[in-house]
């Protein structure tokens, strides 16, 4: 029982809404389509040790990862007031060298140390590297783009001109990632002014120790979670379909041990990591097993460090659920994160037979299109995630045509694209007979078609082109996805994990696979 | 003679205005054939007189949508894009829920129809639409019988010419057809498209409902109805298209707001109605704020509203502690049945128990005493909650309101903080059944001054339905750089959206000293996605960068932007006849008989209570008070003193704070 269950309710609501309201600020001001358009970023507060309070219903993908920043930021810089460190390197704090994140301290008084911090973390459409848009299929981290160890980017309240200039220096579209890092500044800030506000009105002491029961108030409710599972072991395993170098199928295997109100989930056994961009570092790995287990809570709780206490992650060093550097990793974070989803889900649901949903379509079908726009002689770098079906549910049908588990970035509006890049969408439906057949079966696909009006570099980073969403309690498994070129009328097949030039006129045909029915199709 | 109409679920509420008076008069709904109620009404409150104009804000076509029982509607669209109204923009609605459940489709798959066509973002035509196609589409159409055509197709806000053919084959054809150009002249195509399939989905229903009504009321009344942008309509214009009908209620309530806000001396007002099941929350600054993105149902609806924000949360709101320990009330509500437990049905503790318990509420007097409350019962029902959380009855009462409160500050902050608007430069109108018993101490919270509690706060709605001038919204996409467009062009882009406004409001009967033309531009940083809408006016591109600033916190003068849409709203005044006022009366102070216990703050104060009847203009007094009417209760903290004012309002002002014997804040 909470020590004061009014107070933990009324605080609740004040952390969340300082974390959303520091969303707001980032969505509305950013410049790059994945922040503005498709919404994937994420804001939260933190203690003074850098353990979450709150983090806004933005992106699963970012759950766990988050506070990792925090504390390499911590761990690396001195920060003072009025600094805000910015990071993005995998390996100390980050998830993919993309998402950057912009950590500020807050200080009470004329303390040195802080007190609370907040972190928000964007995608940013480039930064740099061997293609346009950074998310290459590249062989190590150093092709992948700009690597931002922490540094402070802001000092005293103003951004540090060298390393500003260092950054945009680096990457493909300057004046939009100028606008996007503004836009973090700004986030960031608003969540320090509100939470000042907070901490002026209420003492910080009290702030303080309500913020630590709002976390033993998740864990908690985690806790209570667990303990309705059944003791036991559960084992479960699926695979990435390569590394785009060759190297495939990637074995990624789960134990599962249920302990009264406590998990451990072990990923012993899992394949080495490889030489292509698939690798997942700890932070990502932490992510996915979190969200599996948050969604097995039925209650309204903020996502905070209360929730990982209840769950051990074990991950193997050098293995594709923790990589080391120099590995590559731009899709770690989109792909094999899905992929370690469906394996927690899976073996959850050896546990749980009637709660847990057959396979979503386990990837998020990255495509990034990048060249000179001959209307203005412009570089364009664009990148986009596309929707897939969903798993059946026990009682449910997939959904059709929609972001699963750890994405819910939004698409952009056919009519967005064309007034922008020189692209044009022949076809923007789903893709029938996909889902898997089931008593409740799976959701369809999509098909996108893109043709192109100027010479394009277009990198696709896919999974679930050979391996298939599994279906569940007899479901069938949902239909792969399908990439394709169509040039002079001829179509050419196009592999998972792809990079290559096409001509004005071609189209780029990306069909996303369908989900896993749920139950005997009757 | 001038009738406002609110039809609500349980009564109509009717509003006439006669030589300066404002009569008022309740009827109960008729929601099978709402037009029975409001004759009935119309005739008990104006007898045989003449009628000439009747308002009217109605919930038909808010509750098609909701109730699902709009019009068989067909969708044509460009072919190969078909399911972009299922797809939406591809997103879940909750993120941790496995069992999150699909937007049910107001289009049956069956009757969507993609043709051969294709527009570029430039407006160029790529592929022609091929007339024999559609004349084969619209016989098809017309054998399925479908209600209504929705014509969809990729950037005909660019170039309206494709749709404009679509639409006229199927007219002739005898379809009744919405096009997207013509609803929402804006880019973005599931936003577009999805406000023209609720325009589809809504108009034969109300068009079928303002005829019965018209013809009822004979032709000698002229009817009014109320649109969600917090202007009315003519019949014959939303007969045609009846998207801006929807979410027109609460509309009209802040409408009613601002005009009774407005009259007692504020301009700069949060409104505040707090009802059994929800709260709505506004805010208006001189003006009233307005919004384009709202969602009706599941899909979302791109024309310009009021900016309402709402929260499910209510007096009727249910307290329960969830498996964390942590307290929660709502946003499960007790409803009018069983109620809350002082009504003597319910068991579970609402947050209008916890107002009883505080003594907040005259058990004997709660609606003008129509409903008597079980003062015991509540207690027996605290009493077991709060041992089971091992406190005091009184600490739980206090904290259900606590929460209860805390959730009403986040609702303003959305609609105040959030939109860059400091919530300290406006007084808080509190009206709705629950409004005026919380709205001092959510004030002091946000640290606001005055709290205004309206004289008929219970017809606001009907009242803001009559005094609603008549308004028409346009809107044009461009995508044009500020910068490549010059101030004689973007007069010329304007022109047709000007003429167009003026010749509707011509048509509504307004001559060209009525009508009020008022021009505006959605404004961002070129790459931004989110527009934000300035005056046109030679400084628009200063004035953007100070809004941008004032919401976000920066700006940058230096940095390029764009113009995405042209907005012209016309506005056709009315005649407002000023409310009446009370004969007026010296300053007295109220002393109060009836001297009884209520808390604040944990402690107890010897506090009044009062009938609000039977409190004149120029009364005065000071907190503790509770003030019953016979719609709602006013509580009044010991640190406010109030006053009634020469309409009969309650302005309620903070004399400073409240210790409280504990910090707890």
């Amino acid at each position: 029982m909470a020590k004061n269950p009014i107070e933990l309710e009324i605080f609740k609501n004040i952390f969340v809404s300082i974390a959303e309201e520091m969303g707001v600020t980032l969505c509305r001001t950013a410049f790059s389509p994945n922040i503005k358009e498709r919404l994937d970023y994420s804001c939260a507060v933190y203690d003074a040790h850098g353990e979450t309070i709150a983090q806004g219903d933005h992106l699963p993908v970012h759950l766990g990862a988050m506070p990792l920043s925090v504390k390499a930021a911590i761990e690396h810089t001195t920060i003072e007031p009025g600094d805000m460190v910015v990071l993005n390197d995998p390996f100390r704090g980050g998830t993919h060298l993309p998402d950057i994140t912009l950590v500020s301290a807050m200080f009470l008084g004329r303390s040195r140390v802080p007190a609370f911090y907040v972190a928000n973390r964007a995608h940013h459409s480039d930064v740099g590297g061997i293609s346009p848009g950074s998310m290459p299929i590249a062989q190590e981290i150093y092709q992948e783009g700009l690597i931002i160890p922490p540094v402070k980017l802001v000092r005293r309240g103003e951004i540090v001109p060298d390393v500003m200039a260092f950054i945009l220096a680096n990457v493909r579209t300057p004046d939009e990632r100028e606008g996007d890092i503004t836009a973090q500044i700004a986030a960031n800030r608003v969540g320090e002014t509100r939470l000042r506000q907070v901490v002026e009105k209420y003492g910080p002491k009290r702030v303080a120790n309500l913020a630590a029961e709002l976390q033993d108030f998740s864990e908690r409710v985690m806790r209570s979670t667990i303990r309705q599972m059944p003791d036991g072991e559960y084992f479960f395993e699926d695979a990435l379909d390569d590394d785009g170098f060759g190297t495939g199928p990637i074995h990624i295997k789960a134990a599962i041990r249920i302990n009264g109100d406590s998990a451990e989930v072990d990923f012993a056994g899992s394949d080495s990591q490889v030489m292509g961009g698939v690798n997942a570092n700890y932070a990502i790995t932490l992510s996915a097993t979190l969200y599996a287990f948050r969604c097995l809570v039925q209650e309204d709780v903020p996502y905070n460090a209360g929730i990982s206490r209840a769950i051990c992650v074990i991950a193997p060093e050098g293995s594709i659920v923790n990589a080391r550097r120099p590995a590559a990793v731009a899709g770690g974070n989109v792909e094999t994160s899905q992929r370690i989803t469906d394996v927690v889900f899976g073996a959850l649901g050896k546990a749980l037979p009637q709660l847990l949903p057959a396979a979503s379509q386990g990837t998020m079908n990255n495509v990034t299109l990048g060249g000179i726009d001959p209307r203005n002689g412009k570089r364009f770098a664009y990148y986009e995630t596309i929707a897939g079906g969903m798993g059946g549910r026990n009682g449910l049908a997939g959904i059709s045509g929609v972001h699963t588990h750890m994405t819910n970035t939004r698409n952009t509006p056919v009519e967005a694209i064309e007034n922008y890049l020189p692209v044009r969408i022949r076809h923007y439906g789903l893709r029938s007979d996909s889902g898997g057949c089931g008593e409740f079966p799976g959701g369809e696909g999509i098909l996108r078609e893109y043709e192109v009006l100027a010479d394009t570099e277009v990198t696709i980073l896919s999974e679930r082109r050979i391996g298939r969403p599994y279906g569940a309690q007899g479901g069938e498994p949902g239909r792969c996805g399908r990439n394709t070129i169509v040039r002079d009328n001829i179509v050419e097949e196009v592999p998972g994990k792809a990079r290559l030039k096409i001509r004005p006129g071609d189209r780029l045909r990306i069909e996303t696979p369908g989900g896993g029915g749920y139950g005997q199709a009757k | 003679m001038r009738i406002g109409v609110d039809t609500g679920g349980t009564f109509t509420d009717l509003v006439m205005l006669d030589e300066g008076r404002i009569r008022v008069h309740k009827v109960r709904s008729t929601p099978d054939d709402p037009s029975r109620a409001i004759l009935q009404g119309i005739l008990e409150l104006a007898g045989r007189r003449d009628v000439s104009d009747v308002a009217h804000g109605s919930t038909v076509a808010t509750n098609a949508v909701l109730e699902r029982r709009g019009a068989c509607v067909a969708l044509v669209t460009t072919g190969g894009f078909e399911d972009v109204l299922r797809i939406g923009r591809q997103t879940r609605r909750e993120l941790y829920n496995i069992m999150v459940e699909d937007r049910r489709p107001l289009v049956e798959p069956a009757l969507t129809f993609g043709i051969r066509e294709r527009m570029t973002a430039e407006g160029d035509i790529l592929i022609p639409i091929d007339r024999a196609e559609i004349e084969r589409l619209a016989a098809e159409l017309k054998e399925r019988r479908v209600d209504a055509v929705a014509v969809c197709l990729l950037h005909s806000y660019r170039n309206s010419s494709s749709e404009e053919l679509v639409e006229k084959c199927l007219s002739d054809a005898g379809l009744v057809v919405s096009s997207s150009h013509r609803v929402l002249r804006e880019y973005r195509e599931f936003e577009r498209w999805s406000t023209t399939v609720l325009n589809a989905y809504v108009t034969p229903l109300m068009a079928r409902y303002l005829g019965t009504l018209e013809t009822k009321l004979g032709s000698g009344s002229r009817l009014r109805i109320m649109q969600s942008n917090g202007g009315s309509i003519s019949a014959s214009a939303a007969k045609a298209s009846a998207v801006q009908t929807i979410l027109s209620g609460p509309a009209a309530g802040v409408v009613g707001a601002r005009a009774v806000a407005e009259a007692a001396g504020f301009s700069r007002i949060i409104s505040f109605d707090m009802g059994g099941t929800s709260t709505d929350v506004s805010l208006i600054d001189g003006a009233i704020g307005v919004t384009t993105e709202s969602t009706v149902g599941d899909f979302p609806m791109r024309l310009p509203i009021i900016d309402i924000h709402t929260v499910g949360a209510g007096g009727g709101s249910i307290t329960y502690v969830d498996t964390g320990g942590a307290l929660k009330v709502g946003p499960r509500s007790a409803g009018a049945d069983p109620g809350p437990v002082c009504y003597g049905k319910g068991t579970e503790l609402t947050v209008t128990d916890a107002n009883l318990i505080l003594g907040r509420l005259d058990p004997s007097y709660f609606l003008g005493g129509r409903m008597p409350l079980d003062m015991e019962r509540t207690k027996a029902a605290t009493r077991e909650f709060a041992a089971k959380l091992g406190m005091s009855d009184l600490a739980l009462a206090e904290g259900i309101i606590r929460i209860a409160n805390a959730n009403m500050e986040r609702a303003i902050r959305v609609v105040s903080v959030q939109r860059g608007f400091d919530p300290r430069d406006f007084a808080l109108l509190a009206f709705g059944g629950a409004g005026g018993m919380h709205a001092c101490e959510i004030a002091e919270k946000l640290d606001i001054s005055t709290v205004i509690a309206p004289k008929d706060a219970g017809v606001l709605s009907a009242l803001g339905t009559l005094l609603a001038d008549v308004t028409k919204d346009f809107s044009m996409s461009i995508l044009r750089p500020v910068g490549a467009v010059s101030g004689e062009e973007l007069d010329q882009l304007y022109a047709p959206l000007v003429s167009q406004a003026t010749q509707d409001l011509q048509r509504e009967g307004f001559d060209d000293d009525h009508i009020g033309i008022e021009q505006s531009l959605d404004v961002r940083y070129i790459g931004q996605s989110y527009e934000i809408t300035v005056p046109y006016e030679p400084s628009y591109r200063e004035e953007f960068d100070t809004h941008h600033a004032r919401l976000y916190g920066y700006a940058n003068p230096r940095r390029a932007t764009e113009i995405v849409n042209l907005r012209v709203k016309a506005i056709g005044l009315t005649s407002k006849p000023e409310l009446p006022r009370l004969p007026g009366k010296a300053v007295s102070q109220i002393f109060s008989e009836d001297m009884r216990h209520a808390y604040f703050n944990r402690r107890r104060f010897p506090t009044a209570f009062l009938r609000w009847d039977a409190l004149e203009p120029g009364a005065e007094g000071t907190g503790p008070a509770i003030i019953a009417g016979a719609e709602a209760t006013t509580v009044i903290p010991p640190n406010f003193r109030f006053r009634i004012d020469e309409f009969g309002n309650i302005i309620a002002t903070r004399t400073g704070e409240l210790r409280s014997r504990k910090n707890h804040g």
